[in-house]
């Protein structure tokens, strides 16, 4: 048995010998068992891009077989472009923010993007997972969110927060996050997508291969939405990837732009 | 007024149809119906955050030269692209530039794609409409 083991190992070296650098590259990722904890649970720990992201990262060939791959292996698309099911006065609302164009978007001045926004923008984060909490650290506003897992409930003293105060459990091989106290200077993702202090997010992480995450976001918030809202997404792992810098106040000439626009806009109203 | 020889290309109503906001709200200030492709001589490069900016002066047929100033990726991105900070693109060098005219503000656009003098094509900025949610 061992003697078997150790021939089969001797002549797949063999092989990769021969063959090279190519046979390495081919029998990457795409054949790794997903990496497991300590504790057994699927490790999330890596770098990861949405989809969307790959538009921009690696172009619109690369992009079209991300969407291809997550097809052929039954994967939810992205961005179904399905409207939000907002009672009738927020989405007159969201509607009112549309037709103009966005310039009240509040990450467009830099305020710190939200959950799930934040897992849609398209630059990469990392998620560091230990063994009671995990870690989220975001390229976008050099953001992090740290998530226990040690079965401790929200805090008492809570602040309504941008990123909100998340808890995390397993739910079998998938990590589930509890998302509450929220404040409104979020969007929740694309324009319009307001929200009250009473958002409820639930977010589900399932490494289901060693590239890819099934992120599937569930936002309550019966004020504004007549049923829960789910969106769905692709992440994928960026082998060689670091976290960078991105700083959102140096010189966004959108802020003097979309004031000046705002200004526009509040005289134009002033005078119907 | 003299017209600057720009090749300013109206895009098809296919690509139009796919433009929505993007990295903030494209659309509010550059109009993604208005791809324009203009070849000059670098007359600055502000490698700055959240985005870069970078001026072209562009000659017309008749010598008039118009500077067009155009933004795109922050410095994270550009890396990602191959770009090196003070390397890449200097001023002097003849470049081309493909990308989108703002709506109002004459001279300025926000960049796709720059084509360098050795022939190199590098993305500069997101796709209009792209870029996440």
């Amino acid at each position: 048995m061992i003697m078997t083991t150790v021939r089969a190992w001797l002549m797949g070296g063999a092989v990769a010998l021969v063959l090279g650098a190519p046979l390495a590259a081919q029998t990457s990722n795409a054949e790794r068992a997903v990496p497991r904890a300590a504790n057994g649970k699927p490790d999330l720990s890596g770098i990861w891009v949405a989809t969307g992201a790959i538009m921009l990262f690696e172009g619109q060939e690369a992009f079209a077989a991300a969407r291809a791959a997550d097809a052929a292996a039954g994967r939810p698309p992205g961005n179904t472009g399905e409207a939000p099911p907002y009672k009738p006065e927020a989405e007159a609302q969201r509607q009112y923010f549309l037709s103009r164009q966005g310039i009240d978007d509040p990450m467009a001045r830099c305020l710190l993007t939200g959950v799930p926004r934040i897992t849609f923008r398209p630059l990469p984060f990392e998620i560091v997972q230990l063994a009671d909490r995990v870690i989220m650290l975001y390229e976008i506003h050099h953001a992090f969110r740290i998530i226990p897992t040690d079965g401790r409930p929200h805090p008492e003293d809570a602040e309504p927060s941008y990123l909100g105060e998340s808890i995390g459990r397993w739910d079998g091989d998938t990590f589930v996050v509890d998302v509450t106290s929220f404040n409104t200077n979020t969007w929740l993702t694309g324009v319009g997508t307001i929200h009250t202090e009473d958002l409820r997010v639930t977010e589900r992480y399932t490494r289901d291969s060693f590239d890819t995450i099934r992120y599937e976001v569930t936002m309550e918030d019966p004020a504004v939405l007549t049923r829960p809202w789910t969106l769905r997404e692709t992440l994928r792992l960026r082998p060689g990837e670091r976290i960078r810098e991105y700083e959102c106040i140096e010189s966004n000439e959108d802020i003097q732009r979309f004031e000046r626009l705002l200004q526009e806009s509040r005289a134009t109203e002033r005078s119907q | 007024m003299r017209r600057p020889a720009l090749l300013l290309v109206l895009v098809s109503s296919l690509l139009a149809a796919r433009l929505a906001a993007a990295h903030h709200s494209f659309a509010a200030y550059f109009d993604g119906q208005k791809a324009v492709t203009l070849t000059g001589e670098v007359a600055g490069v502000e490698w700055t955050n959240p985005h870069f900016h970078f001026s072209i002066d562009v000659k017309d047929e008749a010598g008039a030269v118009t500077r067009w100033r155009f933004e795109g990726f922050p410095p994270n991105m550009l890396v990602r692209q191959g770009w090196q900070r003070d390397v890449t693109l200097t001023p002097g060098a003849t470049i081309t530039v493909e990308g989108w005219a703002a709506r109002s503000e004459p001279n300025a656009g926000a960049a796709r794609w720059v084509t360098l003098a050795d022939g190199r094509k590098l993305a500069a900025g997101p796709p209009a409409g792209t870029g996440g949610r």
